[in-house]
């Protein structure tokens, strides 16, 4: 089963430093050295406010992700336990980020890539877990309230267990 | 080898926060901030804590940062002009000077900082101000 | 208390303070102590973080504190919920603050506060009675008019219930920037030396004259937001101000009704800047003094809660630049006032010996335990500092006493009204400190959040205006006006409005009153009339914004070479 980040509304402020470390993680610390418009500030994950709730929104890695069957053209794979957009093959067609049923996906520009005719270079984007990044998903580290876990197929076993647990009591305390 | 590891405070906010640099000595520049473990951060940064250092780069993203002393030499919307530093202190004083003269050291007013000078240059602001100068008229942003 | 106290609290009662956009690391152990079982009530006009996981959120109109707390404070004296005891071994004016106290019914501020009757009287029953209450309060209390009084009336609660004196209770000040504790604990105030001894005390004055070598004032001198009046109002020749040292501030984007204080910069006779990036208070300097910034200078640092703790040189600073106290030794100096310190240990040393309270923290100390919280008055080992005051009830008056001190509400100076219909509140951005000069040059918070900022609006008042979420607007007040982005947001009320200080287009200052409370000469940041209109023209607008911030930018030196473009 693939894994994926999860974030505890009741633990997230909102603060959005899980965002900028999630752009250092894949662009590396390289971004401090060059020119500020030299990189691209893309974060694959986006903290949503609304009345109630502040939490991160990303890519929940489905078993039978709406995002690579909608890819025409094979970009979007899964490897290692987390699907993953290949970004050279993506023709920038936005079927995934329709697809996507979270909003987990979104299109960007990149500013150093041009298309062939000069343009800027669109593609899809989202979590693809930090899997090349040493220590794992970037956003968990960072967080300052350790809003956010990965969620395997290990601990939602355990999740479920105490859950199921939760409301039989429930509903016992119901009964008495 | 020159890369070390130094534990020092946030300047970004009261809480207070230690954070451990990578610093590569040779280069002369900060090349990472994790948390630490301090009284009040226990291990955890947020985001200013974590890449709040890039300004000492001078990226010139906002303002350009201040390198050598200036005087506006015409006076008042004159273009500010480069000195060497025993200009610009003479300058200073002597302007000072001629203000407590004229007006009377209740007419000049000092601030310290709240923000990266720290408590020995606010100390020696203060004390300048009632010693030097001669007035109680010295405060800082705490009722920003 | 100390930050670390915070989790263990039962209960913590947060008013006017966004721990979440101020400072994220105290708000972590606001979540912490939730997780290990506290109540929460916040008390704030907006729906902030705090308030979301909150037990009770009371929503009050901005501007009415002091009705709300009075309100607290009668429900826990006819209940009887006062820890009797307490009151009788450690306070004194009881009788006289209860005379104050019992005409603010719940019923009788409900219509100023907007707060149910029902839940202030839950609120004070909570408070009351937790066992352990800890109140922490922010700059929703501070920037008022009337805010002193409300510090007070904060401290009434917890002196009323007996939470004083003992880990996680007592009332909390979360100061904002990361050294005012420690400008305030060095003297950086007109009407105290270092250590909080005050100017007008004979014997206090004569131990520093001594220590100095000097004769000194007997007169406190001026607050820096009374400047502006002292350059271009003061009538009294000996009252005016004619000159202005600034050292790492920038009240030409802080402070507030900005186009009264450029009025006043450009007509004080001599305005010094030190500081270490060029910013709007330099387009006004006669001299500008490089000085070195965080990182690349030793110094030791105040945390809110009186923690020294130090800060290193990290880096060799780039540039022709000196250390603030060298530079200040420099012009002393040449003022005939030497002064010559070898390094801030030296400094250090000199502070210490003339701060009892101070005394114990010695550098070695702080090297040693890498945070010690004043009161520490021995330099023995075993004195650690102090996490929490008034232990065992012991209080700073002179016979050791707390005293309650009640005042009656009154209303903010500028109210809205058929012109400027909304209130504004300034508040936070949690990515950027104070006038952005050191975040806003830092690649990744520059993305993060950039000009013009935004103007958080509830989604109804948006509607009347035909307003979506990012199209440029106008706000405007009776002293001035600036362009930003619409918000709609149900976490502010209808009719109040918040923007964030640091934005030069956005910049809210433009609009905020010079009004002070009496005592602490703090401004009334979070109450002025405003009114917001509509730019029809979005496009032009836009491109309105991005050449005032290239222009802007080119004017603080940066180089604008092509595709610089913000």
């Amino acid at each position: 089963m693939n894994g994926f980040v999860q974030g505890d509304p009741m633990l997230c402020i909102g603060c959005r430093t899980c965002m900028i470390g999630c752009v250092v993680a894949h662009e590396g610390l390289r971004i401090f050295e060059i020119d500020p418009d030299g990189y691209d500030f893309h974060p694959r994950l986006k903290v949503v406010k609304t009345y109630n709730v502040s939490v991160p929104v990303q890519c929940k890695h489905c078993e039978n992700p709406a995002c690579m069957a909608v890819c025409k053209s094979g970009a979007i794979s899964r490897i290692d336990g987390a699907v993953s957009i290949d970004r050279a093959l993506c023709i920038g067609c936005k079927s995934c980020a329709e697809a996507c049923p979270f909003g987990a996906v979104e299109m960007v520009t990149l500013g150093g890539v041009l298309n062939a005719d000069g343009s800027p270079k669109a593609t899809a984007n989202k979590c693809d877990l930090c899997k090349d990044v040493p220590g794992g998903p970037t956003c968990l580290r960072v967080c300052p309230t350790a809003a956010l876990r990965l969620v395997t197929q290990e601990n939602m076993g355990e999740t479920i267990r105490l859950k199921r647990l939760g409301a039989l009591e429930a509903a016992l305390s119901q009964e008495s | 080898m020159t890369i070390k590891q130094i534990q020092s405070t946030c300047a970004y906010c009261g809480a207070g926060c230690q954070i451990m640099f990578t610093v590569d000595i040779e280069k002369n520049k900060i090349l990472e901030a994790v948390p630490a473990r301090g009284r009040t951060n226990d291990g955890a940064l947020c985001l200013k804590g974590h890449y709040g250092w890039d300004y000492l780069n001078d990226p010139q993203i906002l303002t350009k940062r201040l390198v050598k002393p200036m005087i506006r030499k015409g006076g008042k919307g004159s273009p500010l002009e480069e000195v060497e530093w025993p200009e610009a202190i003479a300058h200073v004083a002597g302007r000072l000077s001629e203000i407590k003269a004229k007006y009377g050291p209740d007419a000049i007013m000092g601030t310290g900082s709240a923000r990266g000078s720290g408590n020995e240059a606010n100390y020696v602001m203060q004390k300048f101000i009632r010693s030097a100068v001669g007035t109680n008229n010295v405060d800082h942003c705490a009722r920003i | 208390m100390g930050v670390h106290e915070i989790e263990d609290a039962a209960l913590l009662f947060v008013f006017g303070y966004h721990g979440a956009e101020s400072h994220p690391i105290v708000a972590r152990r606001i979540v912490r102590a939730k997780q290990k079982g506290a109540k929460i009530i916040c008390v704030d006009p907006r729906r902030i973080e705090t308030a979301r996981i909150a037990d009770m959120h009371l929503q009050l109109k901005g501007g009415s504190n002091l009705l709300l707390v009075n309100a607290l404070a009668n429900v826990i004296l006819e209940e009887g919920l006062c820890d009797y005891d307490f009151i009788e071994k450690h306070a004194n004016g009881f009788d006289e603050f209860k005379e104050v106290i019992k005409k603010y019914t719940p019923e009788s501020v409900t219509a100023q506060t907007r707060v149910e009757a029902a839940d202030i009287r839950k609120a004070a029953r909570m408070y009351a009675l937790s066992g352990r209450s800890m109140i922490l309060y922010g700059m929703g209390v501070c920037q008022f008019g009337q805010a002193v009084d409300v510090v007070k009336g904060l401290a009434n609660l917890a002196i009323m219930t007996g939470n004083f004196g003992r880990p996680s209770v007592g009332i909390g000040p979360v100061r904002g920037q990361n050294n005012v504790q420690g400008a305030c604990d060095m003297g950086a105030l007109p009407n105290v030396y270092p250590g909080y001894q005050s100017v007008t005390v004979p014997e206090v004055r004569a131990k520093f004259e001594k220590a100095w070598g000097v004769k000194l004032s007997d007169q406190p001198g001026f607050t820096l937001t009374m400047v502006p009046h002292q350059v271009l109002h003061e009538t009294d020749p000996k009252k005016q101000v004619h000159a202005y040292y600034i050292m790492g501030e920038d009240p030409a984007q802080s402070d507030p009704d900005l186009a009264e204080v450029r009025e006043a910069l450009e007509k004080c006779d001599f305005v010094v800047l030190q500081d270490i990036y060029m910013n709007k208070t330099g387009q006004y300097a006669d001299v500008i003094l490089p000085a070195t910034g965080w990182c690349e200078h030793d110094a030791v640092y105040s945390c809110c809660d009186r923690g020294f703790q130090k800060a290193r040189k990290l880096v060799e600073p780039s540039g022709d630049v000196k250390t603030d106290w060298e530079i200040i030794s420099l012009v002393s100096t040449a003022m005939g006032y030497p002064m010559s310190y070898k390094n801030t240990v030296e400094i250090w040393n000199e502070v210490i010996e003339l701060c009892p309270g101070f005394a114990g923290a010695t550098d070695e100390k702080i090297e040693k335990n890498v945070c010690v919280q004043w009161p520490c008055r021995s330099k023995e080992d075993h004195d650690k500092g102090t996490s929490f005051l008034h232990k065992d009830g012991k209080f700073a008056h002179p016979d050791g006493r707390a005293k309650f001190f009640a005042t009656d509400w009154r209303p903010p100076l500028e109210l809205e009204n058929e012109l400027y219909p909304l209130t504004l509140s300034t508040v936070r951005e949690v990515g950027h400190y104070s006038v952005r000069t050191m975040t806003g040059n830092c690649r990744t918070l520059r993305n993060l959040e950039d000009e013009p900022g935004w103007i958080q609006m509830n989604p109804a008042d948006c509607e009347v205006l035909g307003l979506a979420e990012g199209e440029l607007v106008k706000v405007l007040s009776k002293r001035g006006y600036c362009i930003t982005r619409c918000l709609p947001t149900g976490r502010v009320a209808k009719g109040a409005v918040y923007m964030t200080y640091q934005w030069w287009i956005g910049a809210c200052n433009e609009l905020t009153i010079g009004n002070f409370d009496p005592i602490s000469k703090t401004p009334e940041y979070k109450y002025c009339a405003c009114k917001v209109e509509k730019i029809e023209d979005q496009a032009w607008a836009e491109k309105h914004v991005r050449e005032e911030y290239e222009l802007i930018r080119g004017r603080m030196g940066i180089d604008m070479k092509e595709g610089r473009a913000a």
